[in-house]
């Protein structure tokens, strides 16, 4: 067992620290972290920020060299997070371009696909999302309704997506549609490399209970493609899917490390809150309270720690790695419900009127997507047993 | 980054299982319950003769020098199985207690005893009504021409195995102190009645027994507290072995079991419930690595990291061990099959040489959580 760094690791951990010291926004590292409200600012504002990263060589850095990359090891994608969270760095807007879109297109693109988009993901120019849930299907990604039919030459696509993010500042859209209906539910699904920018693509964007909008609505009438849109082949795009899928690797790293991140913030806050004198953690049930979170984080962290060295050990995850994104986002949920219940009457106060800024308060509600979105809690809970604990198959699946 | 045991401890824990499968897994202790105690001494030297018994003990005491987390395999395999026996706090209490605190003569008469596996040693620690940390101890050790005698009594004193020393406190003028008295060496011994019946716990009352002075006088507490973090990372291997079992069988039960013509498995009533015991499982695995390596390697996170697991994994085993007897329905009800033995074990290790109260605050306290020192009772005073 080891759990120190290499000196060439830490020479990266250095390197970005350096980086970021430099090239974070005016007054970002001294606490001044506020991004603009509206949408055309936000969207402008974040957009710089990846194309500072990008000139920095920040952007992508596991991609490949050949594409603008580093070639970046699994351990330093590791530290690139830890040091992104420590600084709370602010979000990388083409987060679905860069750690899926584009590693897919590597994989399974056409050149005339690599060369039109990859480029333009990794400096920001071209944000993405991607249309996955539907109204009738959300988890259950084999009951997609949106049709794409070819009339003269060109894809026409109608259908609704929902839970679109990033949509309302999204160039193009990686888009899952039906263009055969077939016995088989994973057969006839077409992948499609979408224009949004076009009259048949409409853009709603819904307001989450915790007042912030990430997700859209997106509606699509008539909207064109082209066969040269495809991604894989035509029918087969539950492959390109689970590919596409199993890009995105460094996504639990990010949620771990934020995740401890947030439980520190939650322990500052039992430090210095005084409540009839004494701060809170000097309650029992307090302490008691929070020292069981922090056993049960650590070991979320040590779990994904193990899968990190099984993934080292054989080049590929171990079947339990399944068990690090359910773990941790129950965990994100529990701490802020915590945290919420510790602060006592003032805590139903929000804003700067609540103690700690409203930070609990904000973070307590945006807590309840944690557990529904990239595939419920309980789906996640089926994968577990089916795949694996061996328990057999859900009724009607 | 290498979160994993080394190939060398896996190896061996295939061996260990191998032989908790020759004695067919909980065989040994629902003997116990039978009042058949041989299984137990056989079973020890059968332990002896892979090696385990030197694992710990270093090479000067004829031991094999090794760490924690050698251990690890070894306790989990026999927790898996419940094996009856007192290599626990031998091994993982007493030995780091003589290794770190013991004379040069006292390690010479006791560790190559303990490496051979010739003689086991448990621990009288208890009083009837105080804490694991008192004040003081009623158990007094008197100044004696070539040693202490010590008087008093002493409960829940594990004895499965017939252990032939006893490493004990009592109160000196210098305050609380550790010492050694023989088995033999004890005016009587009652025998108590345990929820889980395949262990043994005691009342024994010294009468002017010799003791032997183990440590400097008045440091018994601080000398427990670092015996108790070796302790409990092995605890922690036993209850993940019984966790992993407990999981594995109800597993195998949902996939065969069928009501409403579809196996219970089936049901994400069912199906959830048992991977919410895998979820724990893996995170107590992870966590009781961690404790084992870090006090392998004395890292300055050690209490943190070994009260953590010890918390957790208390109130985990607990819950699988009840979830598991829900999922089994009727005849998990019932003294036929073994959950109820996990569940027993469970509850008899809850409070253990401490309870999860007490890991946590020991937890807040390492994490320097507190501006205010620790009151009496979750620090120990002398």
């Amino acid at each position: 067992m080891d759990f120190t760094f290499t000196e060439k690791e830490e020479k990266f951990r250095g390197e970005l620290r350096g980086w970021l010291e430099v090239n974070l926004p005016k007054g970002w590292l001294q606490g001044d972290r506020k991004l603009p409200e509206d949408n055309e600012h936000y969207s402008k504002s974040l957009r710089d920020w990846q194309r500072t990263l990008y000139e920095g060589g920040w952007a992508a850095i596991s991609w490949p060299k050949e594409y603008g990359g580093r070639d970046a090891t699994l351990m330093e994608e590791i530290i690139y997070h830890q040091e992104m969270v420590r600084v709370k760095s602010p979000p990388l807007v083409n987060y679905i371009g860069i750690h899926m879109v584009a590693p897919t297109l590597m994989q399974m693109g056409t050149d005339a696909q690599k060369d039109e988009f990859i480029g333009k993901i990794l400096t920001g120019e071209q944000v993405w999302s991607q249309g996955y849930s539907e109204p009738g299907a959300g988890s259950d990604l084999t009951a997609l309704q949106t049709t794409a039919v070819k009339k003269d030459g060109k894809w026409v696509i109608n259908g609704q997506k929902v839970w679109t993010s990033f949509a309302h500042l999204a160039d193009r859209c990686f888009l899952l549609t039906k263009t055969s209906q077939s016995e088989k539910k994973h057969e006839g699904i077409t992948v499609f490399l979408l224009d949004m920018d076009q009259e048949g693509v409409e853009t709603r964007p819904i307001v989450q209970m915790d007042g912030h909008q990430e997700f859209n609505e997106v509606y699509l009438t008539d909207a064109i493609a082209t066969d040269e849109d495809i991604v894989g082949e035509e029918g087969k795009g539950w492959a390109v899917l689970i590919a596409l899928m199993l890009h995105e690797r460094s996504g639990i790293a990010a949620q771990v490390f934020t995740l401890e991140q947030q439980f520190d913030s939650v322990i500052e806050m039992a430090k210095t809150i005084r409540v009839n004198g004494t701060p809170l953690i000097e309650d029992p049930f307090v302490e008691d309270g929070l020292a069981d979170l922090h056993a049960r984080i650590n070991g979320a962290k040590l779990n994904y720690y193990r899968n990190i060295t099984h993934t080292l050990k054989n080049g590929k995850p171990g079947a339990e790695s399944s068990l690090d994104k359910l773990l941790v986002s129950e965990l994100t949920k529990e701490v802020f419900d915590f945290a919420m219940t510790i602060q006592g009457h003032a805590g139903v106060l929000t804003h700067d009127d609540a103690l700690f800024d409203g930070e609990m308060q904000r973070q307590y509600l945006a807590s309840f997507g944690a557990t529904i979105g990239g595939g419920t809690s309980e789906v996640q809970r089926n994968t577990i047993g089916e795949r694996i604990l061996g328990l057999p198959k859900d009724l009607g699946r | 980054m290498d979160f994993a045991l080394s190939e060398e401890q896996e190896l061996f824990r295939t061996a260990i299982r191998k032989y908790m499968n020759n004695l067919n897994g909980t065989e040994a202790a629902r003997a116990v319950i039978d009042g058949k105690l041989d299984v137990v001494k056989s079973a020890a030297s059968g332990l002896a003769e892979m090696g385990v018994t030197a694992i710990p003990v270093s090479e000067e005491s004829d031991g094999l020098g090794l760490g924690a987390l050698d251990l690890v395999p070894v306790f989990e395999e026999t927790g898996r199985v419940l094996l009856p026996g007192s290599q626990l706090e031998t091994l993982a209490l007493a030995v780091p207690l003589l290794e770190s605190f013991g004379t040069p003569a006292q390690k010479a008469a006791r560790l190559p005893n303990v490496a051979s596996g010739a003689s086991t040693i448990s621990v009288a620690w208890y009083e009837k009504g105080t804490s694991l940390f008192p004040n003081s101890f009623c158990c007094v050790a008197a100044k004696t021409e070539n040693g202490y005698a010590l008087t008093g009594t002493k409960t829940l004193v594990p004895v499965i195995g017939d252990p032939d020393v006893f490493i004990t406190g009592a109160q000196t003028a210098e305050g609380k102190s550790l010492f050694l008295v023989k088995a033999s060496d004890l005016s009587s011994v009652r025998t108590l009645s345990v929820v889980d019946e395949t262990q043994q716990l005691a009342e024994v009352t010294f009468d002017a027994a010799p003791g032997e002075l183990l440590g400097e006088p008045g440091n018994a507490a601080d000398m427990l507290k670092h015996g108790l973090l070796h302790f409990n990372a092995a605890l922690c291997s036993s209850m993940v072995g019984g966790m992993d079992e407990l999981v594995k069988m109800t597993a195998e039960y949902a996939k065969i079991r069928v009501q409403f013509n579809q196996p219970i498995g089936r049901f994400q009533a069912i199906k959830h419930g048992i991977v919410n015991m895998k979820l724990d499982l893996e995170t107590a695995r992870s966590l009781s690595y961690y404790a084992a390596w870090a006090v392998e390697t004395d890292a300055v996170d050690k209490v943190a990291a070994v009260h953590s697991a010890r918390s957790f994994i208390s109130k985990a085993y607990i819950k699988a061990a009840g979830d598991s007897i829900q999922i089994h329905g009727g005849i998990g009800f019932t003294e036929e099959l073994d959950v109820q033995l996990f569940l027993k074990r469970a509850r008899y290790y809850e409070n253990y040489f401490g309870s999860v109260r007490d890991s946590r605050k020991a937890t807040a306290h390492s994490l320097g959580w507190h501006s205010v020192p620790a009151k009496r009772d979750a620090v120990p005073v002398s």
